[in-house]
Parts: C-alpha cells; structure tokens; sequence
C-alpha cells in the first residue's frame, strides 16, 4: 500500500491519549480500540475539510467523543443519582488513597459517573487542554463545562472516600 | 474573597495548565495567604496529579497503531487544476473532432453511467481469473505480481458479480495490488462498456 506519512505521523502521535480518552469514557479494551480506529479513519475521509490543521488534535477528541455518544443512544441508559455542584461538597481524600487504588478502580468508578459528566471529568485530568478548549471538544459552553467537571469530581471523590472508609474497616 | 469563594474557583485549577488563566489569580493569592487554604490546595493538587498519572497508565493494544495505518481508506481526490486541464483539454479534443464524429457514424460503445455503489469481495487479478479461473488465497502471490505489473484488477462480490476496478484519472492497481486474494470493500461509481461492469473507485477499506 502507498504510504502516507501525515497520516502516519498523526497516528503515532495521537492514538494513545485518544485510546485512553475513549478507554475511560468506556471502560471497554474494545470499544476504546473501536473508536480509536473510527475516529482516525473518519480523519482520513474527511482531513480536506479541517481548515486549520492546529486544530487537529481537538477535532479527533470532538470525533472520538460524537462517536462515543452514539454508542451510548444505542445502548441502554442508566439513570444517574443528582450531584450538587460546590466545592463543599467535596469529600476529603488523601492523595495516598487514591495511589492504593488501581486505575482499572478507577476506571470503574468513572463508569459510574453520567458519561455527560465523565467526559470532561475525563479531558480535565488526562489532557492539558484549556476549559475553552474542552467546551469546544465537547461543544458544550464554558459554564458548562466547569459545572459538569464540578459534579463529576464530586461524585468521584464520593465514591473514592468510601474506598477508604471500606479499606479503613 | 474569602477561604470558601477561593476554594469554588480552585476545585478547577490544575497547576501549570491553567497558570495562564487570570480567574485563578485572586484565588491563588488568597491561598498564599492562608495556609489552611495552601494546603487544601496541595492536597487537591496531589490527588489531580495521582488520577492523573493512573489514568494515563492505561496502553492501547501493541498493535493499536499498526491496525489503524493498515486500514487507512485510500481516497482518490481529484486534484482542481487536473480536472480544469482536463476539462480543457476535453473541450478542445471534442471541438476538433466534432466534424468528423457527424462523418464517422458507426457502433461505439458508449460508457453507461451509473449510481454510486459499494462492494465488497475479494481482489482479483483479472487476468487469471478470466482465463484461467485462479483466485482464493493460494493465487495471492501471483495476483499480486499480476496486479502490481499492470494487468487488470477486480473484485467479486458476495453476490458472485465481478467488477473491473478504475480509479478516476489513474489506475488503481498499486492501492491493490498488497489486497490481491484478500476481502476488501469498495466504494465507488458502477459504469458498463460493452457488457463489462467496472467501478472507478472512490475509496478502499480492508476488512
């Protein structure tokens, strides 16, 4: 096969911090592996139409995450408990207990969190993209953003705080 | 601002990420007063950077990449200028030949158009196929030197229909020719001359 070195070049530079958003949105080996894929041949379909090539790395995670949701219309929806936003409301926990825990419970407690709130959860810690720069990746506004990273730090502390209450019986 | 409003603004701040960002400053000046605030937020920041660090554990598959090149679709655009030459070129020819085409009145045979389709099967290396029904997995080897030289390439649908495959402008057998026996699916316009069905091809995906 002729060889295309943008294409190349942007998959070696990308395809990992696209897996892992797409393995913590999912919490699947697979579906992370799916959308990985999908999200670059999308790219290869329709890279004529980017107009500004410094935005590509936000394209991709925009794609990764448009695809993601369509698997979530698909499959059957969970109905996740209300999170009041604020900063008291954050429990308190130690950075020692979360270095006890694995990222695999880590990952579990992220699939607990709506995924409309996991998402920017997600690019919040594991991107260094900028509040506008997640809002235009998920095409959410600003406020928004900070809101939904605010309930879904709420509710993962709150379910890393019982992690320690469980590891402190 | 007091301990409480500094803290609402800091949930979100990240360090270096968002050092940048002037939201943070009055918070962060608030925090370098108040040392229960400072450490509140040293707290928050060790455990940003422990998430951070145990999500980014995570590793794709060894062969994540590989897979994503080697299905890459092959698009074949037409390059603007190319097709304004063309056009030229065509508009030209046709104008010359005009005349003679009205004299020279006998049976072509036209190319018939038709609708954009998809198929998929397998490569053939037409030649051998046509003269000597070879194809599966034991003429690989030889469809794809048959392929790669030149010689017509094609698919068979499931549905057992072949196809001769064109590119546009350009022949289409170095894109295939690593494909030759395997199952690809292929997108593209579905044209006849004379009875044979070709597809000038859009866009290749392996499977």
């Amino acid at each position: 096969m002729s060889a295309d070195p943008e294409f190349e070049n942007l998959v070696k530079l990308y395809y990992r911090d696209l897996y892992r958003f797409g393995f913590s949105l999912t919490g699947s080996e697979v579906d992370a592996t799916d959308l990985t894929q999908e999200t670059f041949y999308i790219w290869a379909n329709k890279r004529h139409q980017l107009r500004n090539p410094a935005n590509v790395k936000g394209w991709l995670f925009t794609t990764l995450h448009r695809e993601f949701l369509k698997i979530c219309r698909h499959r059957k929806r969970v109905v996740y408990e209300p999170i009041n936003e604020g900063a008291q409301n954050l429990p308190h926990v130690y950075a020692d207990v979360v270095n006890r825990i694995d990222a695999r419970t880590l990952l579990n407690f992220l699939g607990q969190i709506d995924e409309c709130y996991r998402a920017p959860l997600v690019l919040y810690y594991l991107e260094d993209l900028s509040y506008k720069q997640i809002g235009n990746v998920l095409a959410i506004p600003l406020g928004t953003v900070q809101s939904r990273i605010a309930r879904a730090k709420i509710k993962l502390f709150q379910l890393l705080s019982e992690t320690k209450s469980r590891t402190a019986v | 601002m007091n301990t409480s409003e500094a803290k609402e603004k800091l949930l979100f701040y990240r360090g270096r990420i968002d050092d940048a960002d002037p939201r943070f400053q009055e918070a962060l000046a608030q925090a370098r007063r108040d040392p229960e605030l400072a450490e509140w937020l040293r707290e928050q920041a060790s455990c940003y950077h422990v998430i951070r660090s145990k999500l980014r554990e995570v590793e794709p598959p060894g062969d994540l990449a590989e897979k994503i090149m080697q299905n890459r679709p092959i698009l074949f655009r037409r390059d603007s200028k190319q097709i304004l030459k063309l056009a030229a070129a065509i508009i030209i020819s046709a104008s010359i030949t005009a005349g003679s085409m009205k004299l020279w009145q006998r049976d072509t045979h036209r190319l018939i158009q038709g609708r954009e389709i998809v198929v998929k099967g397998e490569v053939l290396d037409l030649t051998c196929y046509v003269a000597y029904n070879a194809s599966g997995p034991e003429h690989a080897s030889c469809a794809r030197d048959c392929i790669r030289s030149g010689l017509p390439v094609g698919i068979k649908g499931e549905n057992g229909k072949v196809y001769l495959l064109t590119g546009k402008d350009a022949h289409v057998n170095a894109e295939l020719a690593d494909y030759a026996a395997k199952i690809v699916t292929i997108r593209g316009k579905e044209t006849a001359r004379a009875g044979f069905a070709q597809i000038q091809v859009e866009e290749i995906r392996k499977f």
